[in-house]
């Protein structure tokens, strides 16, 4: 019989927060981690079509890492090591005293080390001095720095995993870390989503994709708009978010107090395009069937949806036409946000922040409000959505993650069993 | 490169090696998502083409307004200044499309690998 995985720490680097209380608390408040970008250093900022992003502000590494060990790792690793710290403190874990082996860490990254590739790359064709090229350059780009340096940090030798799927990453790491410890490979994951892409060429990459928002560079609080008639583009975000999950036994046996159940997972591709979803909705709607039966759910008990919710022209009606098919007259009784209004799309870390705010609003019955959410778009518009915090008792939460690539997840999560649900101050 | 053809031209050849057709099979009255299967990263990437073309930027805001191949010649057009020709005068016989790549930007083989775009389900992002 397979173990029951659960979460039992959470920690979080994010525009409108650096820890899971500032983040929680913002959330709630509906406040935006949107500003105007600064500056890239030799770039005049009027070249880019999009001038407005979710950045974390005030992130001194230093705070929290060793200054090498903070030199040696690329932004978006930074932002993981930090979040896992928080993560494993919240868990109450001490991997001194649990089986190194069955410790594992499994990151969601869609970038990786997009910063240090750019600046290596600026000095070589400038200098053009390839024996100049930082010692520290591969280290830092390749993707699975982030968990290499989480493992290193804290001894954990159990699987250790980097899965990049673009903006589904981290709920594909998820659903990778619930399998790990379903199939007794580890006890514990250290389960985690980042991306710091905010970079010259990155940002401009998505840019010239004419995938983001546009409109809204005078008034950047007001460019990430799930659902909303006037969206135009999603707005891009960088951060990260850490989960740990843990086999339900080990939880109790060390008496852990658990936020939620990580009770389902799909993974599927479309099969259809490389940036474009199928219009119909049909097979966003198969990867949410597959896992709702993956745990053990049916569509009427599901109470809220974390929806990828991108603020994207085409995205968010497919995501609603799909949740439609699948809840039918349900879909507009269940509760339904957008994390992306608030902390933009941080790609990699997108499903971790969302599985985040899963686990915190099945433990408060919160739902935080969708900003933005002020003229509804008919073709995406669900009665559960709202740009008000809403209350209600929640017991089984979906949340949906789609990347580019033409790939989907699902992740369900479901209450903490009884016996060790905690209580977090609730934040309002 | 220089050209001496006039902008619709211009574009219907731009349009026509990106597609690999024939230009005269182009008409300024062709859908370029219904008619000519462009789905939305196929739009970007030949409006891509097409800016560097004529050196201008597209804005966001005014793709929406280009989905006839004519609209993008009376776009470009207008950006530029130039007289449109007149409504009524017929399409000019096309001239023989240059050996030599007539575009700059966007590498052949990125458009050998894209399969013909699908007509369902695609619309411009």
């Amino acid at each position: 019989m397979n173990p029951r995985v659960v979460i039992t720490g959470l920690g979080v680097v994010s525009p409108i927060g650096i820890g899971i209380e500032q983040f929680w608390s913002a959330a709630l408040e509906g406040r935006s981690g949107v500003r105007r970008i600064p500056p890239f250093e030799g770039l005049p900022l009027e070249a880019y079509r999009s001038q407005v992003a979710a950045q974390v502000r005030d992130f001194d590494p230093r705070r929290w890492l060793d200054a090498t060990q903070a030199e040696r790792i690329d932004r978006y690793a930074q932002f993981a090591l930090v979040a896992t710290r928080e993560a494993l403190d919240d868990a109450g874990l001490r991997l001194e005293r649990e089986k190194a082996h069955r410790v594992g860490v499994m990151v969601g990254a869609g970038m990786g080390g997009m910063l240090i590739g750019e600046q290596e790359f600026t000095k070589l064709y400038q200098g053009l001095r390839p024996n100049r090229v930082h010692p520290n350059f591969i280290p830092m780009i390749t993707l699975n720095s982030a968990s290499g340096i989480i493992a290193i940090a804290h001894g954990a030798k159990g699987p250790n995993l980097t899965i990049s799927t673009a903006c589904s990453s981290s709920a594909h790491a998820i659903g990778q870390a619930l399998a790990c410890i379903r199939s007794g490979q580890a006890d514990v994951m250290i389960t985690a989503g980042a991306d710091a892409s905010v970079t010259p060429l990155a940002f401009a990459g998505f840019c010239s994709l004419r995938a983001l928002s546009t409109a809204f560079n005078e008034a950047p609080e007001r460019a990430s708009r799930p659902f909303d008639r006037h969206r135009d583009g999603f707005v891009m975000g960088e951060g990260a978010g850490v989960l740990i999950l843990e086999s339900l036994p080990h939880a109790l046996a060390r008496k852990a107090r658990i936020y939620a159940e990580v009770a389902g997972y799909a993974a599927t591709s479309e099969a259809y395009h490389m940036v474009v979803p199928r219009e119909d909705g049909a097979e966003v709607a198969v990867t949410m069937q597959l896992a709702l039966r993956d745990a053990g759910v049916a569509p009427a008990q599901v109470d809220y949806i974390n929806a990828h919710a991108t603020s994207t022209p085409i995205g968010d009606p497919v995501e609603v036409t799909a949740i439609r098919r699948v809840f039918k007259r349900r879909a507009d009784r269940m509760l339904v946000n957008a994390t992306k209004s608030l902390i933009g799309h941080s790609l990699g870390a997108a499903g971790a922040m969302g599985a985040i705010v899963c686990a915190l609003s099945l433990q408060t019955g919160q739902v935080h409000p969708s900003l933005n959410y002020d003229d509804p778009d008919p073709a995406c518009a669900l009665d559960g959505i709202s740009s008000k915090v809403q209350e209600r008792p929640l017991e089984v939460a979906l949340m949906n993650a789609f990347g580019f690539g033409s790939n989907n997840a699902a992740v369900v999560f479901k209450q903490a069993p009884a016996r060790r649900r905690g209580r977090r101050r609730r934040s309002r | 490169m220089a050209f001496d053809s006039d902008i619709g031209t211009q574009i219907r050849t731009a349009l026509a090696q990106y597609l690999r057709r024939e230009p005269s099979a182009i008409r300024p009255s062709d859908s370029l998502r219904d008619d000519l299967g462009l789905d939305s990263l196929a739009m970007i990437e030949l409006l891509f083409r097409i800016e560097e073309t004529f050196d201008l930027e597209i804005p966001n805001e005014d793709l929406l307004k280009l989905n006839m191949v004519g609209d993008v010649t009376g776009y470009i057009e207008g950006r530029l200044g130039a007289p449109r020709p007149a409504a009524a005068a017929p399409m000019p016989a096309p001239r023989p499309v240059p050996a030599a790549r007539s575009t700059p930007a966007a590498p052949a083989k990125k458009a050998a690998k894209r399969p013909v775009a699908r007509k369902s389900g695609s619309r411009r992002a």
